[in-house]
């Protein structure tokens, strides 16, 4: 006689049907002998007759006509099966996201000129050109803007940069963000901005 | 979706209620809405009773088959000719009702054993009341309930094998296609899983005995 542990094995495929002939003879002789053995296969038999007795949950009678509904939709625009259309605020939004978050940025700039160079609106006006005001020494001060042959008169390489008016000018400093070890640290370059400079962190 | 052609190269809807399933599968290839609407018909009580049955959730089971049969038709073209048709809409159907459960588990709102636990107690109180005139067939549907429960509790990887083999009578090759594991792999799951039922259900059975 085969051992129960065995016999116990062979449960699922007798109840299935896909055992073999001897395997077969061998469980039912064993049940014969072991009546542990049957009513554990009696239990598992009943629990599958439930199983097998459950109602079939049939498909609601809107299924067919939404699902063909909805394939006529996704036929239309394939690939976009969950595509929902974006609404049109999104893009509003967005700008004036950008728009917010670049005024934050330009703000602190912005007030460091208006301190230096007067009020709000001459900042407003258009850019200016850089002006000649005066030429390398020795050399009579000379309007640039009403003397525009100077210009091609004088060589390139002879403007040195003084000769630019820099009042209106600011200097741009990049601020790499110092990171150790996870967390940022104070930038030594910030602290060295002075005057005009503007700190651009990035 | 193609609309209707002619009379002589459209076959007719007679015809159409005859293809075999892979023959269907290919005119829903062809983008034929009639082959569509057929293959949907034959199909949606399977799926949706396999769906509710691994979900206990009948309520679900329908936008579940919706979402199945859209799954079809989108994949129409990957579908291979000569495999079996049921096995590769259950693959699909197992597959969504897997990201379901996934989705439930995630947001707490599954039903927990011991929530089950205390719903058997509560039936075997019920079974075993001895009030007269009490419903025979209340009794089953009460007991058909707390089965579905009972499987619903049995972990995901044994469940889907148990309900394709004794809910929707799939064939051991045919469960380890549609579930992607070995035919032995598939054995194993469901005698574990058989078992596991077996203890869940015992208070049950001891009591519908008695």
């Amino acid at each position: 006689m085969i051992a129960c542990t065995q016999a116990r094995s062979w449960f699922g495929a007798y109840w299935d049907d896909e055992i073999t002939q001897a395997e077969r003879e061998a469980l039912e002789a064993h049940f014969t002998g072991c009546p542990a053995c049957r009513t554990e296969y009696e239990g598992l038999a009943h629990t599958l007759e439930l199983v097998a007795s459950l109602p079939r949950h049939e498909a609601s009678p809107e299924l067919l006509e939404h699902t063909i509904a909805r394939v006529r939709r996704v036929a239309v625009a394939p690939d976009r099966l969950r595509a929902t259309p974006r609404p049109a605020w999104v893009p509003l939004a967005a700008a004036a996201t950008l728009l917010i978050v670049g005024a934050g940025l330009l703000a602190p700039w912005l007030g460091s000129r208006g301190r230096v160079d007067g009020p709000v609106a001459s900042r407003t006006a258009s850019p200016r050109e850089p002006q000649l005001v005066r030429v390398s020494a020795g050399a009579p001060a000379v309007d640039a803007t009403s003397q525009g042959a100077l210009a091609t008169a004088t060589p390139a390489s002879a403007l040195v940069d003084s000769l630019i008016d820099h009042s209106a000018d600011v200097d741009f400093v990049l601020d790499p963000v110092h990171v150790s070890r996870g967390r940022m640290v104070s930038n030594p370059l910030k602290q060295r901005a002075q005057g005009q400079q503007a700190v651009i962190t990035f | 979706m193609k609309t209707p052609m002619g009379p002589d190269r459209e076959p007719s809807t007679l015809a159409i209620l005859s293809l075999s399933d892979e023959d269907l599968m290919a005119r829903v290839g062809e983008d034929d809405e009639r082959a569509f609407t057929e293959l949907v018909r034959r199909y949606q009580g399977r799926v949706t009773n396999l769906v509710s049955r691994v979900l206990n959730d009948r309520e679900c089971a329908d936008d579940l088959a919706q979402e199945v049969f859209i799954r079809v038709f989108v994949h129409r073209r990957n579908y291979r000719r000569g495999s079996k048709l049921s096995t590769w809409v259950f693959t699909i159907a197992a597959n969504l009702a897997k990201n379901e459960i996934r989705r439930r588990v995630r947001r707490r709102n599954w039903f927990s054993l011991d929530a089950l636990q205390e719903v058997l107690k509560d039936s075997a109180a019920v079974l075993a009341d001895p009030t007269e005139g009490r419903d025979r067939s209340m009794e089953r549907e009460q007991l058909q309930n707390e089965l579905g429960k009972a499987i619903a509790t049995i972990p995901e990887k044994y469940r889907f094998s148990l309900v394709l083999r004794d809910v929707e009578g799939l064939a051991y090759e045919e469960i380890a296609e549609v579930l992607g594991i070995p035919g032995g792999t598939v054995r194993s799951r469901i005698n574990r899983a058989r078992s596991m039922l077996k203890r869940k259900l015992q208070p049950l059975m001891r009591r519908e005995r008695s």
